[in-house]
Parts: structure tokens; sequence; C-alpha cells
């Protein structure tokens, strides 16, 4: 394997990586998975979604909350929008709705970040087999 | 239109009530289907519908019980660190 190849297959690995971080499912659609992009896309932003309805964008804390903002955060870039907007104190929540709020964001932030690890490691299986014909 | 948008959007803006009640264990649900399919959705070669959805739901189903099993023991143990240990301490003491 020759240089060039070894950085452009690591090129790839960003683009894919940075693309399945910028849309759930992004990644795995720039692999030509349209399925498995389509259930991903749709089960993360349910959950994302389903977290800020119950406790509204204030559960997007960067301040008080960084733990669970660095999980967050692993949905999209977007997040860091949210996050500036709840800075504004703006959208105060606490007890259950917060927990929940915060638990269903964060989750489906690990998840999405599952899936981001998953389409790199596809990207590259698929680059080590066309480097192999 | 606009009024509709405003009001989706509006809903995202106010946490809404969610009692402190057995009943919002419920919230669980969701989250645990939603966990079973962006698993499943890595993990399996191809992506057709019907097994799909049926390995979903055995990891969903697989969880929930994890999960009442895990209740059932913790609830168990603090049953014996409340209720009975103290009255066998006692007994030993007097």
């Amino acid at each position: 394997m020759t240089q060039s190849w070894k950085e452009n297959h690591a090129l790839s690995l960003i683009i894919v990586g940075l693309l399945a971080w910028l849309v759930p499912g992004g990644g795995h659609l720039l692999l030509n998975e349209r399925r498995r992009a389509a259930v991903i896309f749709v089960a993360i932003l349910l959950t994302f979604l389903i977290g800020l309805y119950a406790g509204s964008i204030g559960v997007i804390d960067p301040v008080g909350a960084k733990p669970w903002y660095a999980a967050q955060v692993m949905n999209s870039p977007a997040v860091v929008l949210l996050g500036r907007w709840s800075t504004t104190g703006d959208y105060p929540v606490y007890g259950r709705p917060s927990e929940i709020g915060q638990i269903y964001t964060s989750i489906a932030g690990l998840l999405n970040l599952l899936c981001i690890v998953n389409a790199i490691y596809l990207a590259h299986l698929r680059g080590v087999e066309r480097a192999g014909d | 239109m606009t009024a509709c948008v405003e009001t989706l959007l509006a809903s995202f803006t106010a946490p809404i009530q969610i009692d402190t009640t057995a009943a919002s264990m419920l919230w669980l649900l969701p989250l645990v289907a939603a966990i079973a399919v962006v698993y499943k959705a890595t993990k399996v070669s191809k992506i057709h519908p019907w097994p799909f959805i049926k390995e979903s739901s055995v990891l969903f189903g697989s969880i929930m019980v994890f999960i009442v099993v895990a209740a059932l023991v913790l609830y168990l143990l603090a049953w014996i660190i409340t209720e009975q240990l103290p009255r066998i301490l006692g007994q030993l003491v007097f």
C-alpha cells in the first residue's frame, strides 16, 4: 500500500466521521447504506426530540451540566447552537423533566457516537477491500 | 402555517409536567426501544424489515427482562438491609 493510498484512506475516514456527526446516519448514507442511514437518522432524531420535548432546550446546559453536554454534542454540531440559546437562562428546567430530558438527549448522542464509529469502521473495511482487489 | 410552526417550536421551550410517580418509569420504554433499534442497525449485515424488527424486539425484550431482574434484586437487597438486618442485629444485642 502506497503513502498516497494511506493519505486518501485517512481523509475518506475523516469525511465519513464528520458527515456522521453532522447528520445522524450521514456517514452510512455516504457509504450507500440507505436503509441503515434512514433507521439511524429516525431513531436518533426521535430520541433527541423526545428529550427536548420533555425537558425543553434548557436540558442542554454547557455551563452547569458539562458531562451531559459532552454526550449531547455527539448528536450534531447543531447542539452547540442550542447550548448557546439555553445559556441565556430563559429556559429553566428542574426535577424529573430535567432528568428525563438530559437522559434522552445524552443517550441519543452516545448512540450517534456508536454510529459514527461504525460508519468509520465500515469505510475502513471497504477501503482495505478495494486496495486488496 | 406560521402559527402551526410557532406552536411546534414553542413546545420545545417549556418542559412538560412529569410527576415523580411509578408511572414516570414508563419513560424508560421509548429509550430502550431506541437503543435496541440503533444497536441492531449497526450490527446486522443487511437490513430487511421483518428480520430487523424481530431482532430489535428480541433485544428490547432482553433489556427489559434484565432491568426488571436488576430492580427485583436491588429491591430485595434494600428490604434485607432496611427491614431484616436491624431485626436480626437487635436480637443478637439484646
